[in-house]
């Protein structure tokens, strides 16, 4: 069931380097939302802007009726947005898609985001927790400051995730992938490997995630992106190849086995 | 929960070619699959009817993405007629839609003369109100388009596929022509029961900072609040050029613009690219229209068709 809420904005601030948080009063979706769906935001004051935006959903609040999302600013709509203020209202069509889909008996999970890829795999962690899984996050960002979902994770792993920064001023200097090869061959190493690797990210990173976990024989999934118009699995605007055929990446996805997509 | 249209004592119901449509709206080829994709926002059989996606004999893969680009006030597409083909329909999309109640209108497309009479053939028995031929795609190499340019191609697809049934034939026109009179009066001549346009206005995108164009397949077809001067001026031109009855389409998102396209002489109205921003825009569309004859003391919707003073 996907439900169009009128969502008034409660929250909208910066939380580091262009990242910003947006919390929005919407309870249908908020009671739904399971992780790695994403909601289609019809953003006022743009409507020479014709076009919803897709934004992953980073935390829903089911007993308070609120969900958040993060966004980066990059053009004219996500700068838009950040002039919005609380009280203002957002129209969200969500929750939709294919959220993540871990094996049933999942007992340890790896999971990857790069930069605001970090949103839709939060809520990945607490459903792993539940289900008894040990949980590993690899964030990597572009700079200390835009790694705004470290605290989080921690709260919801009970640890520290693992991160890197390209510009070396938090974590590991660099890219992500070597502390995601890293952990791959210690957990081989120990006789306990990974059964799950899940990714959210740029396109490259989320290529070659799957490629270090197809390696390790660990079923991986990733969270695509594509150029959206309905949001709803109508207008074939956001296919995703896979060896399946097209795929839409807004129903049938976001989230795809990785061996799926053809890159 | 689904909207419907509110009561109202208005006579809403309109013919379009021997399509009896409960209201005059229905949706923009394309833009709305079948309906199932927005079930949860509207009742889909309280459309007029719902035209569905374009469909061909085996289905397409379509084209590569990028496919949609948006521009100020509208919106790029490219698509490529993407589709399962005409037995998916047959056997999915259109018993849902016959349990619902709802009145359908398949959009028929094809790469040749031949596949868009096989389509027709082979939706005979299935529960279909009526074609929509679309000669008009700008998005496929093959058909489409490059069909509906030239009065020999309109004339031979639409006599083929008017000997092929007796249902309502609605033809599709693009505005990508010098005189889309020219083309009605040919359609219309081949025996076409109405005539329906604007399909997409050819048009590109580029993006400067990679010097690379914004669709995959460079040009696309333009849609959305921005083509509705154009689509207005050639819902009036064609209206006053034959006399079977137009479907009008082009940047309809509100129940003004319904009311202003019956005034230039369309009979009834889709509305397309305005479902991508608002799920209920149909519903909203129709609501619109009966708050105007309410307002004006428009009894009967028919009043207003062709009502253009000028």
């Amino acid at each position: 069931m996907l439900y169009n809420e009128k969502a008034p904005i409660l929250f909208n601030e910066e939380a580091g380097r262009g990242i910003w948080i947006m919390t929005l009063d919407a309870p249908e979706i908020a009671a739904t939302a399971l992780p790695g769906q994403f909601v289609h935001v019809r953003i006022p004051g743009m409507e020479g802007h014709i076009l919803r935006r897709p934004f992953g959903v980073y935390a829903a609040f089911p007993e308070e009726g609120t969900i958040d999302i993060m966004y980066q600013v990059l053009g004219f709509g996500t700068d838009h947005m950040t002039h919005l203020e609380p009280g203002e209202r957002v129209e969200a069509i969500g929750p939709v898609g294919r959220g993540w889909q871990p094996p049933a008996g999942c007992k340890k999970a790896l999971l990857v985001a790069g930069g605001v890829g970090s949103a839709p795999i939060h809520p990945l962690v607490g459903q792993l927790k539940a289900q008894g899984a040990e949980v590993t996050a690899i964030l990597g960002a572009q700079t200390a400051e835009a790694l705004v979902a470290r605290q989080r994770f921690a709260e919801a792993l009970g640890c520290e995730p693992l991160c890197s920064t390209d510009d070396g001023t938090f974590g590991r200097a660099g890219f992500c992938t070597p502390l995601v090869q890293e952990a791959l061959d210690e957990a081989a190493a120990s006789g306990q490997p990974f059964d799950y690797v899940a990714c959210c990210g740029p396109e490259p990173l989320m290529k070659l995630v799957a490629s270090m976990a197809e390696g390790a024989g660990v079923f991986c999934e990733v969270s695509l992106e594509r150029r959206m118009a309905c949001g709803v699995g109508a207008c074939l605007s956001c296919v995703v190849d896979t060896v399946n055929g097209k795929k839409r990446a807004c129903v049938d996805g976001p989230v795809f086995p990785s061996k799926e997509v053809v890159w | 929960m689904a909207r419907k249209p509110r009561a109202t004592s208005v006579n809403l119901a309109v013919n379009l070619g021997g399509l009896a449509m409960k209201n005059p709206v229905t949706v923009g080829s394309g833009t709305f699959g079948a309906g199932m994709e927005y079930s949860d926002f509207v009742d889909v059989a309280s459309l007029g009817a719902v035209t569905t996606k374009g469909v061909s004999l085996n289905g397409w893969e379509g084209n590569a993405t990028p496919r949609i680009a948006e521009t100020a006030s509208g919106m790029l597409n490219s698509i490529g007629l993407q589709n399962p083909g005409v037995a998916h329909l047959k056997e999915v999309e259109l018993p849902w839609l016959a349990d619902l109640g709802a009145t359908a209108m398949v959009n028929v497309s094809g790469h040749s003369f031949d596949e868009y009479v096989a389509v027709i053939e082979a939706l005979e028995e299935a529960p279909v109100a009526a074609y929509e031929v679309n000669i008009s795609c700008p998005n496929v190499d093959a058909g489409g388009m490059t069909m509906g340019c030239h009065v020999p191609s309109v004339e031979k697809v639409v006599g083929m596929c008017r000997a092929a049934t007796k249902r309502p034939l609605i033809v599709k026109l693009t505005p990508n022509v010098t005189d889309i009179t020219e083309i009605a009066r040919a359609a219309e001549a081949a025996g076409a029961d109405g005539l329906s346009l604007i399909n997409t206005l050819l048009g590109m995108a580029v993006d400067a900072r990679t010097r690379r164009p914004k669709l995959a397949r460079v040009v696309g077809g333009y849609s959305g609040p921005a083509v509705k001067p154009v689509a207005l001026r050639m819902v009036w031109q064609v209206a006053n050029a034959v006399s079977i009855p137009v479907l009008g389409m082009g940047g309809i998102a509100s129940g003004t613009d319904a009311i202003e396209f019956m005034l230039a002489g369309a009979t009834a109205v889709a509305v397309g690219t305005a479902n991508f921003a608002n799920p209920t825009a149909t519903v909203d569309v129709i609501d619109g229209i009966i708050d105007y004859c309410e307002q004006y003391g428009v009894k009967d919707v028919n009043e207003l068709i062709g009502a253009l003073e000028c």
